[in-house]
């Protein structure tokens, strides 16, 4: 370990924890919309009526979760394609 | 990765630099004045049916006594996040949506009519009253307006760049084929956001034209110059139709 380049430290610490933060981003808001597909659908068997206001309450909910995993994505991109450590300290 | 990067194409008179972002925007413009266009000479129903469509998804969304104000403004977002969403599956071409500019852009337009709209209906003294209504909450609201405007812009970027990335990831792998599922999986999703961001956009705007039990005795009193006006200009075009 002792002979790595900084830079090279940095690229390995980037793509692991790139690949970390996509697993842990990912996981958690799709059991999260899991989750609210399954109230949703409960309630569309319940009472099949409300199915339509249903679906749309739902839609836009799991819109609005993805949201969350959709930063991971940006901030994992951002480390991926257009890392600011590397310009920052060794001038790209 | 082509998907990401932006290139200069053309410079308009040596001085502004135009994008390839902007160069698909016009593209996406054209596409849909030629289709309305076209639609209009050999089937109007058609065109009249899709006006229905969206005019009945935000008449689920909002809950208001007058949709009429909000539709040119809903309708036309609605359409072209949903053209530009789909525009990536041509071939050589970039969603615009998938540039982190345009929907920058489009998420300042929501946030800044939703409070035009507000202070129409309500007034302007009145609707900036709201904001600091107990005084403390003034910081608290203002991060709320930007945190909503970030979310909008990121929330519609994120999910079109990645159906489009995913796509050129695949494509890079295996060409044939497996490309089109996820292609699919992208349109899919490039619907659904321009459904969301429609939606969210008339949530935004029925919270903010919404009127108090005590608010409706203010707007009794006095009503604001840029509503009498509005309702002069309606007047007279009704006027102006029935004459005709």
């Amino acid at each position: 370990m002792e002979n790595l380049s900084p830079e090279v430290l940095i690229i390995l610490v980037t793509t692991v924890v790139s690949g970390i933060a996509i697993m842990i981003g990912t996981m958690i808001p799709t059991y999260m919309q899991g989750k609210a597909a399954e109230k949703a659908l409960e309630g569309m068997a319940r009472q099949p009526d409300a199915a339509p206001q249903l679906r749309t309450a739902m839609l836009i909910s799991m819109a609005l979760i993805e949201t969350a995993s959709i930063y991971v994505l940006l901030v994992v991109l951002v480390l991926l394609f257009a890392n600011p450590l590397i310009t920052r300290f060794f001038g790209g | 990765m082509d998907v990401i990067k932006h290139p200069i194409v053309i410079t308009l008179f040596g001085i502004i630099p135009i994008r390839d972002t902007v160069v698909y925007t016009w593209i996406t413009m054209g596409l849909i004045l030629g289709l309305v266009l076209i639609l209009k000479f050999i089937k109007p129903n058609l065109l009249e049916y899709i006006l229905e469509l969206i005019i009945g998804i935000l008449d689920d969304a909002m809950d208001v006594d007058d949709l009429h104000p909000y539709i040119p403004l809903l309708g036309s977002l609605m359409i072209f996040t949903l053209f530009s969403n789909l525009i990536s599956i041509i071939p050589r071409m970039k969603s615009p949506t998938a540039d982190v500019n345009t929907t920058i852009a489009l998420a300042l337009i929501v946030v800044f009519s939703v409070h035009i709209y507000g202070m129409i209906k309500k007034g302007p003294w009145t609707y900036l009253k709201e904001f600091a209504s107990p005084i403390f909450m003034l910081p608290v609201e203002l991060i709320g307006q930007f945190s909503r405007t970030l979310s909008l812009a990121m929330r519609l970027f994120g999910n079109v760049l990645s159906g489009d990335l995913i796509v050129a990831i695949v494509f890079s792998i295996v060409p044939y084929l497996i490309p089109i599922a996820l292609t699919a999986v992208s349109m899919v999703s490039g619907i659904l956001q321009a459904f969301v961001l429609t939606t969210l956009a008339a949530l935004f705007i029925s919270s903010a034209v919404e009127i108090n039990e005590e608010d409706s005795k203010v707007k009794k009193e006095k009503d604001s110059g840029i509503m009498r006006l509005f309702r002069k200009n309606r007047k007279d075009m009704a006027n102006g139709e029935s004459k005709s």
